[in-house]
């Protein structure tokens, strides 16, 4: 129930965190949205930010841990500097998801949860993310594409491997 | 809280309002089922069991989560509830393996029962169960994944009841699994509460697994012999070449103060009693200086001719009687009568832990003063003043915990460490170790001496608002220091106190009278009154204590020591050059370093191998059963006895017995007779003697209780199996202020108990564990 | 008889009449078996000195006689120390001793074998709920019937008395064992 003297942290992020936890009546509170933050900077949940997680909010790194496998958006191991996460639900399926994802396991070489040799790309299979009416549809870090085919795909996953995609991460 | 009537099956009940139905059905004798409720753990709803019907509402609810209310109309036994929870029970079952034949909760899981209540044998799913390998979590926890039902008790108790936080629930839905906090060990108190509780056999006991089925066992419930806190546990036992064997410690049936807690200690720790190295048979030092083994009959000899030869010719004073702090009032009581009676001397002393006498002496004539280890479970609010009772006092830290959690006691803590204790206190203060006398005064109110803060003064304001506090202090506090803090503590309302020494029976050691100035219940030698009847040659003079008797050895002037339960060798730091020249007996386990030294070894048993009564630190007096036996071993109630008898002393006179009560062992019933006495069948069943014998325990206790009036309780009560508190202000005793308390604490944590932890494997498997497993997580 | 004992004669005459002649019908099929029997070649069970295993003694198959530990396929024991049997034996002659298997040492399937498993025949009534209780088929009756011993401690057998022969290579089934002890 502290702030950590040193911190794996961004100094803004950290900042941050010192606010969030004194926001909720309970500490503990501000977990998810901690966890949340720390995968946007370091971008998975690693074995030091369940640690220092825990310090900062007073709970043991078991009650981080059980939280965080609770979580299917939370990873525990890191992914490609762009996260193409392809809709399956009912919307994006009936409009041909699932192409839209075997074209993508087949142009980037890889499956689901796997992260090319590069490191660049790696590939997911989500549920909806809420882009139901422009189906099929893919986020790539926190950015939409919509819409899709799997020319307009390819087109997309050029525009990022040569480095004209958004930055987010 | 006003009470509200209502409706279950038909029977008006009545309870206070905000109880749980579950609760309420219960104590009115309706059983309703439940996996994941359990009485004072959080309420978590997650197992569906519990299901009645209420009146009005349109779907069944939970009984673990529904408060009564006034008019509440309830069926708790119909067709739909039976459907629903053999669903339920379905559900459950359709991962769980069918191998009760092998699992050691067969014949105890409540699944089990529930299975065979509800009838859910066959299932409707055809898919295959997933098996997954079994996990060792520590040497003494073993997790079976599939067969465990996620009704998170044991994520509760540890998190909850022993505030450990060990276990966890990883993953959700149907791939939710109990994880350990060592990612895949355990790294908590090892104190088994998770395997204890566990409805199933998902959670197995290093110590039981596999060994036996529970129904096969003899289950016989006494008092744990490791520390001072008196706890019940039942001892499952079974019969071996050689005696029988606890296999299981438990107290499932939550009866004694502890209610169904136990420590690592009592609940695995008993393994030393089947150690191969435990001596079994008499053992008597040679000419050559080798020790041999003799007969019983040449040891006793030997030993009772040596001893009458030095009390001839040399007086009393010229021997030594240590006694110890694991053997039952009843031993200590006798051990003390055999050395001022037999042996005609006053130097007898005992291994001291807290001072007991200092404490009896500042509460004389004050009845209701101390506190029972039940009343920290219901006190209102707790002065903690030394000690690590999580480490010490395990029993007390859980009852404080639960009066905590359920009750919204206010804890208070003084310690000169920031204890674990510290996190359920309402208000901490840490000191230096040598101000405890100075907090005393500071919150009597004398500032001197003490740097009081605003912290400290509104520790002090705060305990000053208590309506009613119960003082628990730890051998911190000897002599004057505790007669300041009952002084500072009788100035506020409806106070109780508690000493906290370590050991069984420390507190009986002492309350028995092995001391060298007081006799039991600390008359003063002067004031030996109506000791004179049974004492006819009481020496009036005070003998040596512990450390005299050893000083006295190195002058030569010691010339025997009888050693009965004690290693003062060891604990004291004694050089055993020192005894060279004194006839050593010692009657123990194991050979200690006391014993290596000895002229004369006797085998013993230890308090789980005999009957009697021991009081634990807070004065509260239990009956032990004997449980366990092994051949080869006496206790040393028979040894003293045998003892006294070879030196030519009366035993009739030592030990009362036949006297008062009688029993037929079937002599005077003509064509029956030879015939076991149907009274005498049930004594020894319940590991009681007939007082014919010059051994019983109960002969001996007659004469306690006439001439110790604070152990004057109820008799019915105590063999009935519970625990009566002595009553201190029948104590009258004036010290001598230049007293030597000679307290020397043991500082045993949960792992280690000096005397008797050290011959437990189970133990010593933790300890190494603990000291590895770290390493290698570091190492990753 | 309350029936037929009545007001007409001719009637109670046909009683009479068929009990004679249900009479004659009983004795001529039950000496039709004595007189076909007697014609038949004479068989005699020559125990103890015929010929075979049992020397001579023919035994049912429902036979219960001394008990048999048997093994599974793979030659290990089945029985895996569930103390059932001894819970539903109404004479208390089994006693156990469990123990866990350890991979090095694996002698029943489960995690739990019999280090020590005893009957004794001074009590066993062959009652067989031993060999109904039992889970996994482990106890069963075998058909010896040979016990009689001058002394009683010859009585307690061990399991390795009454454990089958491990026979058969694994995969195999143990050869099904209907020898006397």
């Amino acid at each position: 129930m502290s702030t950590p003297a040193t911190t794996i942290f961004s100094p803004a992020l950290a900042a941050r965190f010192d606010k969030l936890v004194t926001l909720y009546p309970v500490r503990r509170s501000a977990l998810v949205p901690m966890l949340l933050y720390s995968q946007d900077e370091v971008g998975y949940i690693s074995d030091a930010v369940v640690e220092e997680i825990a310090v900062r909010i007073g709970i043991t790194p078991l009650d981080v841990r059980n939280v965080l496998s609770y979580y299917s958006m939370l990873r525990t191991k890191p992914v490609g500097k762009y996260n193409v996460q392809v809709c399956t639900n009912i919307s994006c399926m009936l409009k041909d998801g699932y192409g839209i994802l075997d074209h993508c396991k087949q142009r980037l070489g890889i499956g689901h949860k796997e992260v090319t040799p590069d490191g660049l790309f790696s590939l997911e299979e989500v549920e909806c993310i809420g882009a139901c009416c422009w189906a099929p549809a893919v986020q790539i870090n926190y950015d939409f594409y919509d819409d899709l085919t799997p020319e307009k795909m390819d087109k997309v996953l050029e525009d990022y491997r040569a480095g004209r995609g958004k930055e987010t991460l | 809280m006003a009470d509200v009537t209502f409706t279950v099956d038909g029977k008006k009940l009545t309870a206070p309002a905000g109880t749980l139905l579950i609760d309420a059905c219960r104590k009115a004798g309706i059983e309703i089922p439940a996996f994941c409720y359990y009485p004072g753990l959080s309420l978590q709803a997650a197992c569906r069991m519990c299901v009645v019907r209420l009146e009005k509402v349109p779907k069944l609810q939970t009984a673990c989560t529904t408060p009564v209310a006034e008019g509440m109309v309830v069926t708790t036994e119909s067709d739909e509830i039976k459907q629903s929870r053999k669903a339920i029970l379905e559900l459950l079952l359709g991962n769980h393996p069918l191998d009760c034949p092998v699992c050691d909760a067969g014949g105890e899981c409540e699944l089990q029962d529930m299975t065979f209540k509800y009838g859910a044998a066959e299932s409707k799913y055809v898919e295959i169960k997933q098996h997954r390998e079994e996990q060792q979590w520590s040497p003494v926890v073993f997790f079976d994944r599939p067969r465990c039902i996620l009704c998170y008790r044991c994520v509760r108790v540890c998190g909850e009841g022993m505030d450990v936080w060990a276990l966890g629930v990883q993953n959700r839905g149907v791939s939710s699994v109990i994880s350990p906090n060592g990612e895949d060990h355990l790294d908590c108190e090892e104190c088994g509460m998770c395997i204890d509780i566990c409805p199933v056999g998902a959670l197995t006991s290093g110590t039981y697994r596999y060994k036996t089925r529970p129904w096969e066992m003899n289950h016989v419930a006494t008092v744990c012999t490791h520390c001072g806190d008196g706890c019940k546990t039942t001892l499952g036992v079974r019969s071996v070449d050689d005696g029988s064997e606890i296999i299981r410690g438990d107290n499932r049936d939550k009866s004694g103060m502890n209610g169904d807690f136990l420590c690592i200690k009592g609940r695995y720790a008993f393994d030393f009693t089947t150690r191969e190295d435990r001596i079994t048979k008499p053992l008597v030092r040679q000419p050559n200086g080798q020790l041999a083994e003799v007969s019983w009959e040449q040891a006793l000899e030997h030993a009772g001719m040596k001893l009458r030869e030095i009390r001839d010719t040399r007086g009393g004073s010229a021997i030594g009687v240590i006694g110890s702090t694991r053997t039952t009032n009843e031993e200590a009581y006798l051990l003390q009568k055999f050395a001022r009676t037999v042996l005609n001397t006053n130097n007898i002393d005992h291994h001291r832990t807290a001072d007991y006498a200092s404490f009896a002496a500042a509460l004389q004539g004050k009845a209701g003063r101390t506190a029972s280890l039940r009343d920290f479970l219901t006190a209102p609010a707790i002065l903690l003043l030394g000690n690590d009772a999580t480490e010490q006092h395990p029993a007390l830290a859980w009852n404080i915990r639960s009066n905590v959690r359920q009750n919204r006691a206010r804890l208070y803590v003084a310690n000169h460490a920031d204890i674990k204790l510290h996190r359920q206190a309402k208000s901490f203060l840490q000191i230096p170790q040598d101000g405890y006398a100075a907090l005393v005064q500071y919150l009597a109110g004398n500032e001197a001496g003490f740097d009081g803060t605003e912290i400290s003064a509104a520790f002090r304001e705060a305990l000053r608002k208590e309506e009613s506090l119960v003082i628990a202090f730890g051998s911190e506090f000897r002599g004057r220091d505790i007669q300041s803090l009952v002084d500072f503590g009788l100035g506020l309302p409806n106070v109780k106190f508690a000493a906290l020494g370590d050991y069984a029976n420390s507190r009986g050691a002492a309350d028995m009278g092995l001391m060298p100035d007081l006799l039991p219940g600390y008359v003063p030698l002067a004031a030996a009154k109506h000791f004179g009847e049974e004492y006819p040659s009481l020496p009036s003079a005070p003998g040596l204590d512990m450390l005299q008797m050893f000083d006295a050895a190195e002058a030569g002037n010691l010339g025997a020591l009888y050693v009965v339960g004690s290693n003062p060798v060891e604990r004291y730091g004694i050089d055993p050059t020192a005894l060279k020249n004194t006839f050593l007996i010692v009657q123990d386990m194991f050979m200690t370093e006391t014993a290596a030294v000895a002229d004369v070894i006797f085998p013993a048993a230890n308090l789980y191998e005999k009957s009697g009564t021991v009081t634990n630190t807070y004065g509260d007096l239990q009956l032990a059963k004997k449980a366990a036996d092994k051949a080869g071993v006496r206790t040393d109630f028979e040894l003293i006895v045998r003892l006294a008898d070879k030196m030519g002393a009366d035993p009739k006179k030592l030990v009362p017995f036949g006297r008062g009560v009688r029993a037929d062992m079937g002599q005077t019933r003509g064509a029956q007779s030879g015939e076991a006495d149907r009274h005498a069948v049930w004594l020894a069943a319940n590991n009681l003697e007939p007082k014919l014998s010059p051994f019983d325990p109960f002969a001996v206790f007659d004469e306690i209780q006439r001439l110790v009036p604070s152990y004057n309780v109820s008799r019915f009560e105590l063999l009935g199996g519970q625990d009566k508190q002595t009553r201190s202000d029948l104590v009258q005793i004036e010290l001598d202020p230049a007293r030597r308390d000679l307290v020397l604490p043991a500082n045993d944590t949960l792992f280690t108990s000096g005397t008797l932890g050290r011959y437990s494997r189970m133990l010593h498997s933790v300890m190494e564990s603990r000291t590895t497993k770290p390493a290698e997580t570091a190492a990753d | 008889m309350t029936r037929g004992w009545c007001k007409e004669y001719t009637a109670a005459s046909y009683t009479v009449v068929m009990s004679i002649v249900r009479n004659i019908a009983g004795i001529t099929k039950g000496m039709s078996i004595t007189f076909r029997e007697m014609l038949q070649p004479t068989e005699v069970e020559n125990y103890p000195d015929g010929p075979g295993p049992t020397r001579g003694a023919v035994l049912q198959e429902r036979f219960r006689g001394a008990h048999e530990l048997q093994r599974d396929e793979n030659g290990l024991e089945k029985c895996v120390a569930c103390f059932l049997c001894a819970a539903a034996c109404p004479s208390n002659c089994i006693y156990i001793e469990a123990a866990e298997n350890t991979a090095e040492q694996r002698i029943s399937s489960a995690e739990r074998y019999a280090k020590v498993y005893n009957i004794d025949y001074n009590r066993c009534i062959f009652c067989g709920y031993c060999v109904e209780a039992c889970p996994t088929d482990a106890i069963t009756h075998g058909h010896g019937f040979e016990l009689a011993s001058l002394n009683a401690t010859n009585l307690v057998m061990r399991k390795e008395d009454m454990l089958v022969a491990n026979v058969g290579m694994p995969g195999q089934l143990a050869a099904h064992s209907d020898s006397l002890k």
